[in-house]
């Protein structure tokens, strides 16, 4: 299934940048990861937990981020194996500066553009299909909720 | 198809479920008919430490008169509400929706607590309860809470029913004088659940003003919604089938419509249209008030009177 979207994120876009491709970062934004564990170049090892209300699983994966052209865009690909089934999403992450934000750099603001296939299979698939995009778009917007937490916790630090 | 291992706990009184309840936290879930939380189980999509079963507890599926609202126990079944002589008379609404859900297992099974709960995106009481403007009430260890249905659902799967609360009881008002209702559903063929689902509540003057309109609407987003567009160009005025049909060009308007191997997300939208139209026809029709539309779904019925769930309740019209 393809998902595109996008998110508004509190920070400047070379900070968004690089944030979205720091892996202690990533793994204070992808939903239940500990620890993102270099595992080549680019390439993280990582465990998931996903949880929309009752439904949950816990993965075991990867995330590979390739192509990076700073500030600009990325490739960022998570893929997943657990009890549940497999996942596996990869697409281009593209960040704009705001225009529509105030001047002051205080309230910078990066809006990042998403892009990219996801394949889901396993017994999630055979049954979860009915809610499964609604569920990818839910956890795509829980990371970008924990990015901007953590942007904003950032620069409430850097003021003090 | 096995689930996780378990502790499964039985409690014999609401007060021992909801200490269980408080004890555990979030690592418990309430059972009830089990048509929602037993097959994410089996699937391992969840897996509870502690299940904690109200299925029998004594007293807590009734469904009586208590003022002018009708007080639902949350174990009521499906086919009890469907069945109800009470609910048949003060609020058809609800036993119509009640009778198109699932299949007849489900109704004998499943709840309507357990439902509204559950929060399925295409469960068909959502849009019920959100067109009446009932009231759930939620109980904990800390107490209880009255919360209204427009307030209840918040996301996918998601209400305002929190770890250690147990939805208790569902009041819905009785129907007034003038009032017409129908729920209007594009069944997926293979589930039973709404594709789309649209439950209309009107109440129209002799002369075919619409004094007040709500419509609630399932299936098309990842929760269910008011239509509020379609009802605030409706409301206050005089009901016609270019108007109605207008209005509900707007039923899935700031929705972002699910989409799946069924059903896109364009045609959902589309479907929204659709069903809300033959929803608020036939809810108009059963007040009395019959506008020449011509996708009508229902037979001209005195108004006031029970309607029986199988003559016009059912979309007519191919199923697609």
């Amino acid at each position: 299934m393809r998902l595109e979207g996008s998110a508004l994120l509190p920070a400047a876009r070379e900070k968004v940048y690089e944030s979205l491709t720091d892996p202690a970062f990533l793994a204070k934004c992808l939903p239940g990861a500990q620890e993102l564990t270099p595992d080549g170049p680019g390439r993280y090892k990582v465990s998931l937990k996903m949880a929309i209300a009752a439904f949950s699983g816990k993965f075991q994966g990867a995330v590979h981020l390739a192509d990076e052209r700073p500030p600009e865009s990325f490739r960022m690909a998570v893929e997943g194996r657990g009890a549940p089934g497999f996942m596996k999403g990869e697409g281009t992450l593209t960040l704009f500066e705001n225009h529509r934000q105030a001047p002051n750099q205080q309230s910078a603001q990066t809006e990042v553009r998403y892009d990219g296939e996801a394949q889901v299979g396993g017994v999630v698939a055979s049954v979860g299909s009915r809610m499964i995009e609604a569920a990818a778009k839910k956890i795509i917007q829980q990371f970008f909720d924990a990015a901007a937490a953590q942007l904003s916790a950032l620069a409430k630090a850097a003021k003090k | 198809m096995i689930p996780s291992s378990f502790e499964y706990q039985a409690p014999k009184t609401l007060d021992e479920a909801l200490r269980l309840l408080g004890r555990h936290g979030d690592e418990a879930k309430i059972l009830a008919g089990g048509h929602s939380l037993l097959p994410l189980m089996k699937l391992r999509l969840a897996s509870p430490r502690y299940v904690i079963d109200i299925g029998h507890l004594r007293g807590l599926d009734y469904i009586r008169e208590d003022g002018d609202h009708i007080a639902i126990g949350a174990l009521a079944t499906h086919a009890q509400v469907a069945a109800s002589e009470l609910l048949r008379e003060k609020c058809p609404l609800l036993p119509e929706t009640a009778a198109q859900i699932g299949d007849m297992q489900v109704r004998n099974r499943g709840t309507i607590g357990g439902s509204l709960a559950h929060a399925d995106p295409a469960a068909d009481y959502p849009a019920a309860i959100l067109a009446l403007d009932a009231e759930l009430i939620v109980q904990s260890t800390s107490g209880k809470r009255t919360i209204p249905a427009a307030e209840f659902f918040v996301d996918l799967l998601s209400t305002q029913v929190r770890p250690g609360d147990i939805l208790t009881e569902i009041r819905v008002p009785a129907q007034r004088s003038g009032e017409g209702t129908a729920y209007c559903k594009f069944h997926q063929p293979a589930s039973g659940f709404a594709t789309v689902g649209a439950a209309a509540r009107v109440i129209a003057s002799k002369d075919g003003k619409i004094e007040d309109i709500a419509l609630g609407m399932t299936g098309v987003g990842s929760k269910a919604y008011r239509a509020s567009a379609v009802e605030k160009m409706l409301r206050g005025k005089q009901a016609s089938g270019e108007l109605i049909e207008s209005a509900c060009a707007k039923a899935a308007q700031g929705v972002e419509p699910l989409s799946d191997i069924f059903a896109s997300a364009e045609y959902r939208r589309a479907m929204a249209s659709v069903f809300a139209h033959r929803a608020i026809s036939a809810a108009l029709a059963r007040a009395g008030v019959h506008v020449n539309a011509k996708s009508a779904t229902a037979k001209p019925s005195p108004a006031k009177t029970p309607v029986k769930k199988s003559a016009a309740s059912k979309p007519k019209g191919k199923r697609k």
